[in-house]
């Protein structure tokens, strides 16, 4: 355990009868980092949530806070706040009220609760809305709310489950920032699960990526979208083009895998040593990939593919390539790039790429 | 096109109006009827004069004077109206810890037991549950034959305050349990999470958060309880023993006392006015919002 860590799960499972909601659940959670977890529904991300706020008691493992162990500590007793998909705001109590409630139930004095609950609504922006029924406010407000409610306490650490999903596009991406500051000026511990890519991309320092009650892979952003662990992550982002085969050569540094879309070179990664006859399973990354009417000069792999179709996001296009025994390929390109390139649906293209682009999956 | 097609809208909506009146005109018949016609002839009886034990259609303010002045009718209106918010209070603190294990300690399966059993009581007649009373709480009844086991008593159960409140929570108890329960039922369990989360405990929990949030339930089943309660005349008869009298047993004695009918017509409408300020007061309160 490092000195940094503020959270530790330590082989940490959760079942229901026969069902596994989590199972050996390792993660150190640093002190000021904000982490997400994110997988699709039912992969047992909110439910490691809940068991670090102490709605859920882990079925086997260890949960330290701050070096305790918090496994029989009732939520109650413990400093972990968590922001609900749907905020739980209380129906029956003002804006303030709702602020105030936790000073209230750790009996600090009156005069003393005001003053806290009004720094914390002039922070959030609401202060003009302290004395509203929280049913009468707007999404982003009740937003506001919740974390002011939940941070009121100062607590090292805010939990946050899906607390955007319930909001338009453009709020969400406000809100974001508000969250990404908030954290960054209280240098508290944030830990936000989500389902959301973007969001968890674009706020965290570090991903946890959980499938079937399982780590997938944790890494900063960055090393998650270069370097996916398994196949399972690689698909989960969805900008990767996967082709697995087995290993006909590997010439020092050069590393030849068979596919059934073709032979391709691909640069050697240290976590997954290969020898002849191995099954591997690499990616290439859609952005990286080149299209062309010409065959690739040396040095580059290539391949024939027939356009299936094509999809703008914005300033880039994803064009969708089918190569030999049906695998499929997409490449995102600006539309540049792409120039003079005949797209139309069954249009012949190479696509060629460079072997130090490739990247081996070290869990498959 | 769009203007037919408004039109269309406008006969369409009027025929679902039309539709859903002829369904509900014999509700509405039958309250004009029996409802709305009674009450507006009480009005007209209480002003009625009584001559020679013989009835005559009138415009006579004596009866409410006389009514209203009279120290005896006072008496027993805030002695009713304290016996049925007793009873109000009692029921509901009695049957809160029932609904509230039922609605979040039991399983599902359990629980639709429960509501089953609640149900059971309305099968029997209040009149014979009450009578059956008597033979539990008369000085020579089955309490007090145990409490002089272990030497103690007789205690004068029955004909007393007590013996009321036992027939009224009776009367209530199965009722309230079931509105409680319903509104318990549907409080949102994440509110009950987050106030764990935000350090409130159990039993606090219950008082911060599980009341509020179940209010509207819970004043409604209080209410169900008063209206019950306030217009009895089982329980303050046979198990209160009828003296000093509820409102009531005053509109029996009144009735019997040289055909006094118009009398107690200014009773019932007191009674009828009462229940109505209490039914109002009550809602708006369990609908009251917190803040702007």
């Amino acid at each position: 355990m490092t000195e940094q860590a503020l959270v530790v799960f330590d082989g940490v499972a959760k079942r229901y009868g026969s069902f596994v909601a989590v199972e050996d659940f390792n993660l150190e959670i640093r002190k000021g980092e904000f982490l997400a977890i994110m997988g699709s529904s039912g992969c047992g991300k909110t439910t490691t949530l809940r068991m670090l706020a102490g709605l859920e008691a882990p079925s086997e493992g260890e949960i330290r806070l701050a070096g305790k162990r918090i496994n029989d500590l009732p939520t109650w007793q413990r400093d972990t706040p968590m922001v609900w998909q749907s905020l739980a705001l209380f129906p029956f109590l003002t804006v303030r009220e709702n602020v105030e409630f936790s000073l209230r139930m750790r009996g600090v004095e009156k005069a003393e609760r005001l003053r806290r609950v009004d720094r914390w609504l002039e922070r959030m922006q609401i202060t003009e809305f302290a004395d509203r029924n929280v049913a009468h406010l707007s999404g982003g407000q009740r937003q506001r709310v919740a974390l002011a409610r939940s941070l009121v306490t100062e607590p090292p650490i805010l939990l946050l489950d899906e607390p955007l999903s319930a909001l338009d596009a453009h709020l969400k991406v406000r809100m974001q920032t508000v969250l990404s500051n908030l954290q960054r000026e209280l240098g508290i511990t944030f830990v936000y699960v989500t389902h959301s890519q973007s969001e968890a991309f674009s706020m965290a320092d570090r991903v946890v990526i959980m499938s079937r009650g399982r780590i997938e892979q944790i890494g900063n952003p960055q090393e998650i979208y270069r370097a996916p662990r398994t196949k399972f992550v690689a698909e989960f982002l969805g900008s990767s083009n996967i082709f697995a085969g087995k290993v006909s050569n590997v010439n020092g540094e050069a590393i030849r895998i068979s596919t059934p879309a073709g032979d391709f070179d691909v640069a050697p990664n240290t976590a997954k040593p290969l020898s002849k006859g191995d099954k591997a399973t690499f990616v290439v990354s859609g952005d990286r990939v080149h299209l062309s009417n010409q065959p690739p000069s040396d040095g580059y792999n290539g391949l024939q593919a027939s356009v299936v179709g094509e999809e703008f996001v914005g300033a880039t296009a994803i064009i969708h390539l089918e190569g030999a025994e049906r695998i499929e390929i997409k490449a995102q390109k600006s539309h540049d790039e792409l120039g003079d390139l005949n797209l139309a649906p069954g249009a012949k293209v190479w696509v060629s790429w460079r072997p130090e682009v490739t990247h081996i999956l070290p869990g498959e | 096109m769009p203007i037919i097609q408004s039109r269309k809208g406008i006969s369409s909506r009027k025929s679902i109006t039309v539709y859903g009146l002829t369904f509900s005109l014999p509700m509405l018949v039958w309250q004009l009827l029996f409802f709305l016609a009674p009450l507006l002839f009480l009005i007209a009886l209480s002003f009625w004069s009584v001559r020679n034990f013989r009835m005559e259609p009138d415009f006579n303010p004596d009866n409410w004077v006389r009514m209203l002045g009279r120290s005896v009718f006072w008496e027993a209106y805030f002695r009713t109206l304290a016996l049925a918010a007793s009873a109000a209070v009692i029921t509901s603190a009695l049957a809160f810890p029932c609904a509230y294990g039922i609605a979040f300690k039991l399983s599902e399966a359990a629980r639709r037991w429960a509501i089953f059993l609640m149900v059971i009581p309305f099968f029997t007649s209040y009149l014979v549950r009450v009578y059956s009373w008597q033979i539990f709480l008369s000085d020579n009844g089955i309490i007090n034959a145990l409490f002089a086991k272990i030497g103690l008593g007789p205690f004068g159960m029955l004909n007393s305050v007590f013996g009321t409140m036992v027939g009224y929570v009776t009367l209530s108890l199965p009722l309230v349990v079931l509105l409680q329960l319903f509104s318990l039922m549907f409080v949102d369990k994440t509110l009950i999470e987050a106030a764990h989360n935000l350090r409130c405990g159990r039993l606090r929990t219950v008082f911060e958060v599980i009341v509020p949030a179940a209010k509207v339930g819970l004043v409604i089943a209080a209410l169900f309880c008063f209206i019950l309660t306030f217009g009895d005349f089982v329980s303050p008869l046979y198990l209160g023993g009828g003296d000093p009298p509820t409102l009531s047993i005053l509109i029996t004695d009144t009735t019997k006392s040289g055909q006094q009918w118009p009398r107690a017509a200014v009773i019932a409408l007191m009674m009828i006015a009462t229940l109505l300020a209490v039914a109002f007061a009550a809602v708006s309160y369990a609908y009251r919002e917190r803040g702007r």
